[in-house]
This record gives structure tokens, C-alpha cells and sequence, in this order.
């Protein structure tokens, strides 16, 4: 404990400095645009991760005038010490879960209302006024990666002083945020492997646009298969979010203690309907279902989509239903129309006239019913249901519908999808397909140089300068394998630079493993296998090293998995003593988010995101069997990690990196990452 | 006579029509080598009547066909003495049925195919895209005709568009007027015939309805095709009584709508046409769809009705443009402004509320509690229900309604008002009723209670006119019309019934029916005229059956009839008897098709070496043909949806044996 706590101090004074750097940053942007700008301002605000208030706008204002800024910041601090120690303890019961939260807060207070929020109960007025505020410190609005122990009172005090500085033009500032009125979120984001990311969402932005930005900070194949994820582990079930819905939308029908999860993977499902059409529109059966023509293809899509209206796939067959909160299910034979779900009555004919409306898909969103077998006795486990997205729990109001098999499932679940959102299906497809072109072409441009490094560096029997190579051919988003193939590899490079290669060979085959059987479906799952891996890691070294060659990890994800390297990289430090700091490794790992372009991602995403991989972290520091052989690697490994220092800090302009002091300029992520990076030192301290 | 012989000259004698059935045929001396064009002339000549003749044609009419080849000689006609000629105009009006049921008279040319008459004819009603529209012969079985002698009894309105030549300049894309309006609105007769052509026509009773001709099986819907008619010339001068009554009727096919707002001004007649068709089509149940999609129509009509009466018309598109920069306008204002912080509270505090005392019931299972009286405060999107008036602290209860779902729950008679909200929650639905004590407050509730489900609040503009569409809608529900509400606009005067077909107005009462209009209505009660027309028309368009056209045919072997159904991208092969799909065959997968005029079989070949052949019962296989034909000649239409029209290929696809 009190090592971390001499580390975490070194941390938090870093983080402030941070902190102090990107007020300048604020204040600046204030100075130069001062009435335009509050498209900007707003981003800047979303880089503090804070959420805004909009109806407090005279409150705070109020306030800020009224009161002393002395005043302000000691409430400040006194909120975030509280609430700094529940995160802690949150953080610590979370990570014995196997789901972390991804909990978000709705920061938005009406001061209108008082009496109508039971919140905070203590003093909501001065939580609003943080919020509005946008001190980065409002830990409460973030999720995780909470609030490290804001301890000295110095920094404080410096931040007083520039804040009493800036106070006119924030206020400034903040009269236009409030006008803009946008609601903010702190949005955690499971990705494929046991990390996970942390976002800023701001309620105008569409899932599109989130997509991309994760794009930006994961080095996947923007291929058009990824997608946001949700599920629901009290009713057991998932559905990707559609490209243009909106996420804070969505995000507020979750509960304050909400279990559900919002994950960033790969369903082809998402697209199937317009990467192969025919399956929908014209095979009847799975035996029919062949290959067409792209030109075929086209045709027929253009034909189903492009005229006045959209063709709903014709669907018909038994389905079995359980609704109105009954237990048993019922066979009845459903059609599919693109005014609802309809059903034949007993006796009668299927004639549109006799047809019994089962439900219209308004207020309805669908999603997939995972293991209804066991959970409701269904008859298979190809369930769907249909809800009202605010419900959230088991209700009659839910009606639960049950198909033979997975091929009837993908049909209904797509066709009710296209009665649903008709045309907008098809624009999100093509946007999306246009967004992994230019993408893949993106990044491969950006990966030129690292690609380079790598190649050079590693002459490794893993191949990876040779897949790299192939990275930088540009592939097209049309094909999303070799895309994907492409982005593992260059994720690989990446996570090679800092680990050994050989612990990167050792998970990564299993890694791959695991995901390759069931793409994506589990990704949170995943990850708890590492953590326990370490421990183990010798036994496996033989394993791995077959598998590294063609880097088996399927998903850029996996690459994040790299969740692993970082405990590495922690050992290795302490043993090759690179640099000699085990902070200032750490706080390599944790600056996840932030960096949106490369490697440096892998480790943080993972370490901050989920609870479990903590555990592993920190679990693995301690029996520091620093796994030895950095084979052939080795020099790779110093060579890759210059270029990729550089690499960050031109994109992201973090040194941080090196020293979490150093990046004034950092953004917001850093913030948040450095916050990880303390809390996690001091559970690992704990640990020990 | 002999000199006849010796210069080899003969008479020919032409009837002219304007000189009446009566009188003599005028006779020329012609030989076998003076060409058409000669013969005209000496016959213009020698009638000594001072009139433009240009359009004059010379009909054969035994043999049934235009002889107009100028150059041609008599002799290569084969034109001798015997020939019966006439000499007509080539253009004449007809009577045209248009898809809203009203009767125009247009000038359309008899001398040239059909096709090229449409165009014709397209031109003048200033619609696009004639390839997709053709002529139906009037229903002319003996049950029809009682029927129809009834109807004639109502005189009938024709519009009289004769004098309407299509304006110069005219391409076939079609005439914009300089400042966008449509060209026949420069004259006051012009403009009379546009609003019957743009303009929707009021519902009609439902009495009338229930007398019209529906189809009542797939037969009969084969029925119809066998009147379609495509090549032939039109008509001859001689049967123009019989065709005088002619329908112009789409081919339901891939009728391109155009979406994009800027052209919407010049569709306005086509939009306005292709909506009237599909309203009937519903409406007669030419098309099936189910009670949900009947409210539905029923919902739309009721409110193309409203907006068209209420002299909204076009207008509403660009007024609600205007109101859009407008509100934008002053949202900037606000916002430069917005250093002064009491803008913001006056504007967050302008929000209207409804303060009320109202009942409330929750209705649960086993529970038979009355409805209990609050005070109700409803602000922003939230209702808080308090003990009193008296404001204390924490209300009783409060609901967000964002998202729920709003029913109607009224009986007028009764004087109950009532508004069911199911309000979704995590756990599920809160069922909450709102029992109203008047007509008036209901409407202020109502209308507050669907917009916050909309994520809208009182302060949105759509508000009073909310209320307003409630408050009329009561009225419609208002059995007794004697009653002191009785309507100040007559366009509220709409029997809920005229909306739904036949079927329907016979399964429910009109209480019943508006009950379940008014759930529908609040889905489109904002949409704009053009919008709604195109939901309309989008709606049908998604209906399963939608574009099939049935044919009673014969399938090569087999012994009983079956009914093949040509849509437009797919052959369907039905079962007569129950009317199931028994196999579906994609144009895209068809190789070729080809007709045997001799013993009237189509025989078509698809990918696959899958072959089928079939002759027609219902229609003549020339029909059939020229569906086929029609529809893959849509298919070809440039994606651009290029404008110029490939005739040729048209002709081609179509023409069978005739174009050669």
C-alpha cells in the first residue's frame, strides 16, 4: 500500500499537471473563438469527460458569481474525496465480477425539478455546479476509471488559481454549452478482449459516429461488421445497435444499477442482408441459400430498397411465442408484413383479411434471446424478442418469440429489422461500407511507419513483418477478412513492441482460438482467461510460439487483449529495467483511450475497462515470474517501441507516455487513464 | 367509262367526316400510281371548304387501318375502287376516366399506337413517366351495364380539357413553367381542371363504395387485364362510341416517385393521381391488407382529406420551409443574445403547463378501485399528481411520458373522456388512465400527452394544432349531428366510414371505427399533404400483393387452369383453387421468352434450363406478352432515371409480332 501510495502521489501530481494543461487548452480555445465555437467548445468539454447540465444554466451561473471560487473548490474537493472512495470501493467489488459495469452517469440535472430527482442527496446544487463547471475532476460522472485518490491540496490550489483566472471565460463557456444543451455521457466500451474503452458520448452523436471514433482508437478493420452491442444479462439477451440510433438515447433506458453492457464487436449478421441478399430475399430454406453474382447482387438490392418503398422480405412459418407473461410457449404461424408481425388464427386462412396483428414495430426494438432454453424452457435456443427499449426486466409486455433454427431466426430477426427501419438500413450500409473503405485506406497509411520499424525490427518466424507488409497494401473494405487479418497484424506489431513476443505468442494463439470459434459473440467473456494465463505462462510458452506465426488473434480486439503484455511489460521493466520507473510504465499501459491511433492502446484499454483484468494485473505484478524469453523478438522490441513513442505523441501529443507529468497537452483520456493508473497501483499495492 | 379504261384511271370515292354520315362521299379521279399525298390534296380541293386539314388522316375501313404514308402510292396500298375511305382527324377527344374516379375529355390521337397516345395524352395532364401508364376499355359485361345505368342517372362531371394542346416547348420530360407552376394554372379554365387533377377529391359515401364493382376473387382480378389495350390504333372514327369511355390506368409497377422535394412541385398531378389509384385500389379491395393497414389508410385519407379541404394544398410545403428558417432565425437570435442568462430561464420557464384536477385509475388485476381524484400538473414531458391544489413538497406520483404509448379511451355519449397511457418502465408497462371531465380538457391533455411521447413539450409549435386535430376528430365521433358542436367546417363532415372498404365498414360501427382512426391519425397527424400522399402510396406499394396483375392461364400438360401473376419482378404461378404461390420465377434469371402467335402459347426460359409454357385464358397471350415486356423494359430504365424515353425498345419489347 504505501509503495503505491508513493507511486500514485508521483501519479496524481502528473495528472494535474495534465489537468492544468488542458485548462490552458480550454481557456484558449475560449479566448480565440469566442462566439462560433461552441461546436468546439463542446468537444473540448467531452475530452474532460464531464457531462454538462444544460437547464442549470442560471444556477450555476448563479453561482459562480455568487459564491467564492474559494468556496466552489473546496465543495469540489470534498465531492470528489467522497465519492473518490466509493469508486474505490466500486472499483474493487467490480472487479470480482465477471461483468464490468459499464455504467454510465446522466449527469444532467434540472434544477427546475429538484424535488424530482432523488439523487445525490448530498448537495446536488454543488454537483451541478462541478458539472457545469467542467473541472475534469467529476469523478462521479465517470465510470471506472474513477477518481484516483485526489489527495494534495497543492495542485488544488494551483488549479484554484487558474481557474479563478479563466472563471470569466468559462462562464463564458458555459453559457454556450448550456445553450447547446446537449446531454453528455461517460460511456464505457467492452471490446472484443477483456479491455474496454471509455468514451464521451454527447446525446446528438449516432452510434455511426461512435463507431468511428472507436475505429480511431482501436486498430480494427473498420469493416462494416462492427457494431455496438448491448446486452441485457437480466434477461438474457443482445442486439447490435442500428448505425444511426442514438446511443445516449438508448443508454438512458438502462437502470441506475443496470448490469447490461455495451460492447464493441464484429456481427455479420449486422450487414448479412446486404452482403448476400438472396439469403433473404429469394432462398426459402438454408438448402437453398447459394452464392449470387455481385452484379446479382446489386440488382437485387437496388430492386428491394432503391424504389419508392422498401421490400420486406416475405417471411412466413411457425414460430413459438410466449407473451402476457405466460410461462408456457405456443406454436402459431406468424407472417411477416412491413406493417408488423401478423398471425393466422385457428381455423382460419392466411389471407391478409383473417391475419391477427401480433405486434407493429414502432415501439418496439428486437433483440436476441441468448440460452432461452434453460431460462424460460424455450423449445430451442434461436429465440428473439421483442420489447419497448425502456423495459428492462422480464414483463409481460415482453413478447418472447422462438424460431427452429438459426437460420429462420437470422431471417425473422432481419427481416423485422428491415419492416422497422426500412430504407435507413440500407443508407447506414452504405455509409458504413463507405467508412471501412476509407478507413482501411486510412490506416493503412498510418501504419506505414510503424509497419516499417516492425518489419526491420522483427525478422521474426511469426511472419509478422510479412503480414505487415500486407497491411499496407490497401485492402478494401469489401473485404473484411483481409482487412481484419491486416489490423491483427498490425496490432500484434504493436503489442510486440512493448512485451516479449514470445508472451504475445503464448495468448495469442489462444486467444485466437477462442474467438475465432465464435467470433465474436463473447467477447467479454474472453478476457478472464488471461488474467489467470500469467501464472501459467511458462508452461504455455511451447504452445504459443507455433501459433504466432500468421498472428492467429482474429480480432484487432485480441490485439487489445494484449491485456496480458502489460503485466509483461511490468515485469520485464522491473527486470530489464528499461526504463526505471515501474510508473512510468504503468502509466504507458493505462493511457488507453486517449491515444487514439496505436498501440499504446492495447494495454490501457485493458487494464482500466474490466475489474477482472485488473485482478489479473495486479495479480500478476506480484508472483512476477517475469517470463524470460523474449526470444528473437528482443531487439525488435527496443526498435519498434522508439517508433512508436514518436507515433503518439504525433497524434496524440502525449509524452505522457514517458512521463505522465510531461503531457500538458494531453487530452481528456489521459486524464482518465492516469486516474486508472493510480487506482490500479494502489489495488495492486493492496494486493501485495 | 371507256375513257376510264384508256388513260387507266378510276374513281375512288372518300367520305369526309366533316361533312356528315349523310352526305354523298366525294369522288376523285385517280390512278393506281398518284400517291396519298396527291389524293388528299385533290380531294381538299375540291371540297372548296377553307379549313386547316393537317390533321386529317385517311381511314380504310375495311380494312381496319390508317393509310397516312403520304409518299405511298394508291397501288402499293393496294387501295382500288372498292375501298371504303373516310377522311377524319386523327385527333379527337375521348373521355378519360383518371384514376380519382373524375371523367376529363382530352384531345388524343387515333392514328398511332397506344402507346404513343398515352404520351399524348401524358403530356397534356403534364404526368412523367407514360410508359408506365396505359389504357383500360370500360367494364362492358351486362352486369356492369345495370350498374352503370344507375350511375348514369348522376350526371356525370367531365372536365373538358379538349382545348388544352400541349404547350410548345413541351419535352417529354416534361413542361416547367418559369416560376414553377404547373402551365395549366395560366388560365382560369386551366386552373379549374387542375385542382380536379392535383387536388384530392373528398371522400365519397359509403354507400357508394359498397355499390361499386370489387373484385371478389382472383378471377376477377384476372378479369380486368383482358380490357387492357396497348397497340392496336386506337380506334377507328367508328367505334368511337363504343371507346369513348376509356380508364388510364398505371401498370402497378415500379412507378418512380420521385422523393426529393424540388421535383415534388412538378408531380404534383402524378403524386396526386398515383394516390388517388392506390386509394381505390384499397378501398375496393382490389389489393387485401389487414385491419391494421385498413386504419392506417383510413388515417391518411382522413388527413389528405383535411389538409386538401382546408385549402392548405401545396402551400403547406413551402410555408412550413419558411416557418423552418423562421424558427432557425430566431433560435440564432436567441443564441448570440444568449449572454444575458434570463433569455435562457424566460425560455426554459415559458414552457406552457396544464394544471388540472383529473381522475386516475391504474387498473390491476383483481383491483376494482375507482378512479381517484389529483390535482395534475403536467410540465415538460412529466405529469406530477398531487393531493390538492395546494402544492406541497413531493407529488403523489410522477410520470415521464417520453416514449409511452397514448390510446384513446372516449365515449361521447357517455361523457367519458378518457386517455390510457402505457408508460414504459424497466420493469415493464404502468398502465395509467387520465379520466377527463370535458371535451376541452381532453383535448389539452391529449395533444400534451402525445407530443411528450414524441419527446415533445407543449412549447413545440405542433401543439395547438394538436388540440385542434382532437377537437374536430371528437366531433367526427359525435353520432348526433344535431347537437349543438354541429360542425362550423364542413370539412370535419367526414363519415369515418367513406375511409375503410367495404369489409370493414361492414365488421364495425362507426363508433368503433373513429376510436381506432384517431390511434392511427396521431402517427401522421404532422406529415405534410405531399408526405402523406407518399405514405399512402408507400404503404400500398408494401402491401404483399402490391403490383401483381393475375392471369387465368394454362400451363402446358396440365388439365386445370391456374393463375399466373406478373409482378414486376417475379412470375407467380397460384393455385386456383386456394390461392396459395406454388412456384415464383425472378425476371433477372430469365433468359428469353417468346410467343406463338399460332397456337397462343408463351413459352419462357429461365436460368437453369427451366422451362415453362403456358397459353392464356382470361386475356389475349399478346397481354401477357406485352406485361412481360413492359416490365422488363422498366427494368431497364436507367437508374438515373433518365428522362428520354427508348421507344424503340419499348416498341420492341412489347410490340410482339406487330412491331416487326
Amino acid at each position: 500500500m504505501e509503495s503505491g501510495g508513493g507511486n500514485a502521489s508521483d501519479d496524481i501530481d502528473a495528472m494535474f499537471s495534465d489537468l492544468l494543461g488542458e485548462m490552458d487548452l480550454l481557456t484558449q480555445s475560449l479566448g480565440v473563438d469566442t462566439i462560433p465555437p461552441e461546436s468546439a467548445k463542446l468537444n473540448q468539454d467531452s475530452e474532460f469527460k464531464l457531462s454538462i447540465g444544460f437547464m442549470d444554466v442560471n444556477e450555476s451561473l448563479n453561482a459562480l458569481e455568487d459564491t467564492d471560487l474559494d468556496a466552489l473548490m473546496a465543495d469540489l474537493m470534498q465531492d470528489i474525496n467522497a465519492t473518490e472512495q466509493v469508486c474505490n470501493a466500486k472499483a474493487l467489488a467490480a472487479s470480482s465480477q465477471a461483468f464490468s459495469d459499464s455504467e454510465f452517469w446522466n449527469s444532467t440535472k434540472t434544477p427546475d425539478f429538484p424535488e424530482f430527482y432523488s439523487e445525490p442527496p448530498a448537495s446536488p446544487r454543488r454537483y451541478t455546479e462541478l458539472q457545469s463547471l467542467d473541472l475534469p475532476p467529476p469523478p462521479p460522472d465517470v465510470t471506472l476509471p474513477p477518481p484516483p485518490p485526489l489527495e494534495p491540496p497543492e495542485p488544488l490550489t494551483k488549479e484554484e488559481q487558474e481557474a479563478r483566472a479563466k472563471a470569466d471565460k468559462i462562464k463564458l463557456a458555459l453559457e454556450k454549452l448550456k445553450e447547446a444543451k446537449v446531454k453528455k455521457l461517460v460511456v464505457k466500451v467492452l471490446m472484443n478482449d477483456s479491455s474496454s474503452k471509455t468514451l464521451m458520448v454527447d446525446e446528438r452523436q449516432t452510434v455511426r459516429e461512435i463507431l468511428d471514433n472507436l475505429f480511431e482508437k482501436s486498430h480494427c478493420d473498420c469493416s462494416v461488421d462492427w457494431c455496438l452491442y448491448e446486452k441485457n444479462p437480466e434477461l438474457q439477451i443482445e442486439r447490435f445497435l442500428e448505425d444511426h440510433e442514438n446511443l445516449v438515447e438508448t443508454l438512458s433506458h438502462w437502470t441506475r444499477d443496470s448490469e447490461n453492457t455495451l460492447l464493441f464487436v464484429e456481427r455479420k449478421e449486422k450487414y448479412a442482408v446486404f452482403t448476400n441478399p438472396q439469403n433473404f430475399y429469394i432462398a426459402k430454406n438454408k438448402a437453398e441459400g447459394k452464392d449470387m453474382k455481385e452484379k446479382n447482387k446489386g440488382a437485387l438490392l437496388e430492386e428491394c430498397f432503391c424504389g419508392t418503398s422498401v421490400i420486406v422480405p416475405e417471411l412466413e412459418g411457425a414460430l413459438c411465442v410466449k407473451e402476457d407473461g405466460k410461462k408456457s410457449w405456443k406454436r402459431r404461424y406468424f407472417l411477416l408484413r412491413a406493417s408488423g408481425i401478423y398471425y393466422v388464427p385457428k381455423g382460419k386462412t392466411k389471407t391478409s383479411r383473417d391475419l391477427v396483428c401480433f405486434i407493429q414495430f414502432e415501439n418496439v426494438n428486437i433483440y436476441y434471446g441468448m440460452n432461452y432454453k434453460a431460462k424460460y424452457k424455450a423449445p430451442t435456443d434461436h429465440c428473439f424478442i421483442l420489447k419497448h427499449p425502456q423495459i428492462q426486466k422480464d414483463s409481460q409486455y415482453v413478447k418472447y418469440l422462438c424460431c427452429d433454427d438459426p437460420w429462420a431466426l437470422q431471417q425473422w430477426v432481419t427481416g423485422i429489422r428491415i419492416g422497422k427501419y426500412n430504407k435507413t438500413l440500407y443508407d447506414n450500409y452504405k455509409v458504413a461500407v463507405q467508412k471501412a473503405g476509407l478507413a482501411s485506406r486510412w490506416a493503412n497509411l498510418s501504419n506505414v511507419e510503424p509497419t516499417k520499424s516492425s518489419i526491420s525490427a522483427a525478422p521474426q518466424p511469426n511472419g509478422h513483418p510479412g503480414q505487415l507488409q500486407q497491411a499496407l497494401n490497401p485492402v478494401s473494405s469489401a473485404f473484411p477478412q483481409t482487412c481484419k487479418q491486416e489490423e491483427k497484424r498490425t496490432y500484434n506489431a504493436d503489442t510486440n513492441y512493448p512485451p516479449p513476443p514470445a508472451h504475445l505468442v503464448c495468448q495469442e494463439p489462444m486467444r485466437g482460438e477462442v474467438e475465432e470459434l465464435p467470433p465474436p459473440p463473447p467477447p467479454s467473456f474472453e478476457p478472464s482467461p488471461p488474467p489467470f494465463l500469467p501464472p501459467q505462462m511458462p508452461a504455455e510458452h511451447s504452445r504459443p510460439k507455433p501459433g504466432p506465426p500468421p498472428p492467429p488473434t482474429r480480432h484487432f480486439p485480441s490485439a487489445t487483449s494484449a491485456a496480458p503484455p502489460p503485466t509483461l511489460i511490468k515485469r520485464k521493466n522491473s527486470g530489464a529495467s528499461n526504463e526505471p520507473k515501474p510508473s512510468v510504465r504503468f502509466v504507458d499501459l493505462p493511457a488507453p483511450p486517449p491515444d487514439p491511433e496505436h498501440f499504446p492502446e492495447p494495454p490501457p484499454d485493458f487494464l482500466p475497462p474490466p475489474p477482472p483484468c485488473f485482478n489479473s494485473n495486479s495479480g500478476g505484478p506480484p508472483p512476477p515470474p517475469p517470463p524470460p524469453p523474449p526470444p528473437p523478438s528482443n531487439p525488435t522490441i527496443n526498435a519498434v517501441k522508439r517508433p512508436l513513442v514518436p507515433r503518439r505523441s504525433d497524434n496524440t501529443g502525449i509524452t505522457s507516455n514517458v512521463r505522465p507529468g510531461g503531457g500538458g497537452s494531453s487530452d481528456k483520456p489521459d486524464l482518465m487513464s492516469d486516474l486508472m493508473k493510480v487506482l490500479q497501483k494502489k489495488r495492486a499495492a493492496l494486493n501485495e | 367509262m371507256a375513257l376510264s379504261g384508256i388513260d387507266a384511271s378510276w374513281e375512288l370515292k372518300i367520305a369526309v367526316e366533316e361533312t356528315g354520315p349523310e352526305a354523298d362521299p366525294i369522288t376523285l379521279r385517280v390512278t393506281g400510281d398518284i400517291h396519298i399525298g396527291g389524293v388528299i390534296l385533290q380531294l381538299v380541293d375540291k371540297m372548296e371548304i377553307k379549313k386547316n386539314w393537317s390533321d386529317h388522316g385517311l381511314w380504310w375501313d375495311q380494312k381496319r387501318c390508317w393509310v397516312l404514308k403520304t409518299n405511298w402510292t394508291l397501288d402499293k396500298y393496294g387501295i382500288q375502287a372498292d375501298a371504303k375511305l373516310v377522311f377524319v382527324s386523327q385527333h379527337k377527344a375521348i373521355r378519360l376516366q383518371l384514376p380519382n374516379l373524375k371523367t376529363v375529355k382530352v384531345k388524343a390521337c387515333f392514328s398511332s399506337p397506344v402507346f404513343r397516345s398515352v404520351i399524348g395524352i401524358c403530356k397534356i395532364l403534364n404526368l412523367r413517366h407514360p410508359e408506365e401508364l396505359s389504357l383500360l376499355r370500360p367494364v362492358e359485361d351486362p352486369n356492369q351495364k345495370k350498374r352503370r345505368k344507375e350511375k348514369d342517372l348522376e350526371p356525370e362531371e367531365v372536365v373538358d380539357m379538349e382545348s388544352f394542346a400541349t404547350p410548345r416547348g413541351i419535352q417529354s420530360q416534361g413542361y416547367f413553367h418559369p416560376n414553377g407552376a404547373h402551365y395549366m394554372r395560366d388560365t382560369p379554365e386551366g386552373e379549374a381542371a387542375y385542382q380536379i387533377l392535383a387536388i384530392s377529391q373528398p371522400s365519397v359515401a359509403p354507400e357508394l363504395i359498397a355499390k361499386m364493382y370489387r373484385p371478389s376473387s382472383l378471377i376477377d382480378k384476372a378479369q380486368i387485364h383482358s380490357r387492357m389495350s396497348r397497340h392496336r390504333g386506337l380506334v377507328s372514327h367508328t367505334e368511337l362510341a363504343r371507346f369513348q369511355n376509356v380508364t388510364i390506368r398505371p401498370l402497378t409497377t415500379n412507378l418512380t416517385v420521385p422523393l426529393l422535394s424540388p421535383l415534388r412541385q412538378y408531380d404534383v398531378v402524378r403524386i396526386n393521381q398515383l394516390y388517388e389509384q392506390s386509394r381505390w385500389a384499397v378501398l375496393l379491395e382490389e389489393i387485401e391488407c389487414t385491419e391494421e393497414e385498413m386504419m392506417m389508410f383510413a388515417a391518411l385519407q382522413y388527413h389528405i382529406n383535411k389538409c386538401s379541404l382546408s385549402g392548405e394544398a401545396e402551400e403547406v410545403h413551402k410555408s412550413s420551409e419558411f416557418d423552418e428558417v423562421e424558427a432557425a432565425l430566431s433560435t440564432l437570435e436567441v443564441n448570440l443574445e444568449g449572454s444575458n442568462p434570463n433569455d435562457v430561464l424566460d425560455s426554459i420557464t415559458s414552457i406552457p403547463e396544464l394544471r388540472d384536477n383529473l381522475k386516475l385509475f391504474r387498473p390491476k388485476k383483481l383491483t376494482l378501485k375507482a378512479y381517484k381524484q389529483y390535482w395534475f400538473i403536467f410540465k415538460e414531458m412529466t405529469i406530477s399528481c398531487y393531493k390538492n391544489q395546494e402544492v406541497f413538497g413531493e407529488p403523489i406520483q410522477q410520470m415521464n411520458l417520453k416514449g409511452c404509448e397514448v390510446a384513446p379511451d372516449v365515449n361521447i355519449a357517455a361523457q367519458k373522456f378518457c386517455i390510457k397511457l402505457l408508460i414504459p418502465a424497466p420493469e415493464g408497462m404502468n398502465e395509467v388512465i387520465l379520466r377527463c371531465e370535458n371535451e376541452d380538457q381532453y383535448a389539452k391533455w391529449m395533444a400534451a400527452c402525445r407530443l411528450a411521447a414524441k419527446s415533445k413539450t407543449m412549447a413545440d409549435s405542433s401543439y395547438s394544432s394538436e388540440v385542434q386535430n382532437i377537437r374536430s376528430f371528437l366531433r367526427l365521433q359525435n353520432a348526433n349531428p344535431s347537437s349543438q358542436l354541429a360542425s362550423d367546417t364542413n370539412a370535419e363532415d367526414i363519415n369515418t366510414k367513406s375511409l375503410v372498404s367495404f369489409r370493414y365498414q361492414k365488421k364495425y360501427k362507426i363508433k368503433q371505427l373513429t376510436p381506432r382512426i384517431l390511434e392511427a391519425y396521431q402517427n401522421v397527424a404532422q406529415l405534410s399533404l405531399t408526405e402523406t400522399k407518399m405514405k399512402f402510396i408507400q404503404a400500398w406499394q408494401s402491401l404483399p400483393e402490391f403490383g401483381l396483375s393475375y392471369f387465368v392461364v394454362r400451363f402446358k400438360g396440365q388439365r386445370k387452369d391456374e393463375v399466373l401473376g406478373i409482378a414486376p419482378n417475379r412470375l407467380i404461378r397460384i393455385d386456383l383453387g386456394v390461392g396459395d404461390m406454388v412456384k415464383m420465377w425472378r425476371f433477372n434469371t430469365m433468359r428469353q421468352w417468346n410467343v406463338n402467335w399460332d397456337i397462343r402459347q408463351v413459352a419462357i426460359e429461365f436460368d437453369e434450363n427451366i422451362n415453362i409454357a403456358f397459353s392464356c385464358v382470361t386475356a389475349d397471350c399478346k397481354i401477357v406478352h406485352e406485361y412481360i415486356g413492359g416490365y422488363i423494359f422498366l427494368s431497364t430504365r436507367g437508374k438515373e432515371h433518365s428522362e428520354t424515353l427508348n421507344e424503340e425498345l419499348f416498341h420492341k419489347l412489347t410490340g410482339g409480332h406487330e412491331a416487326l
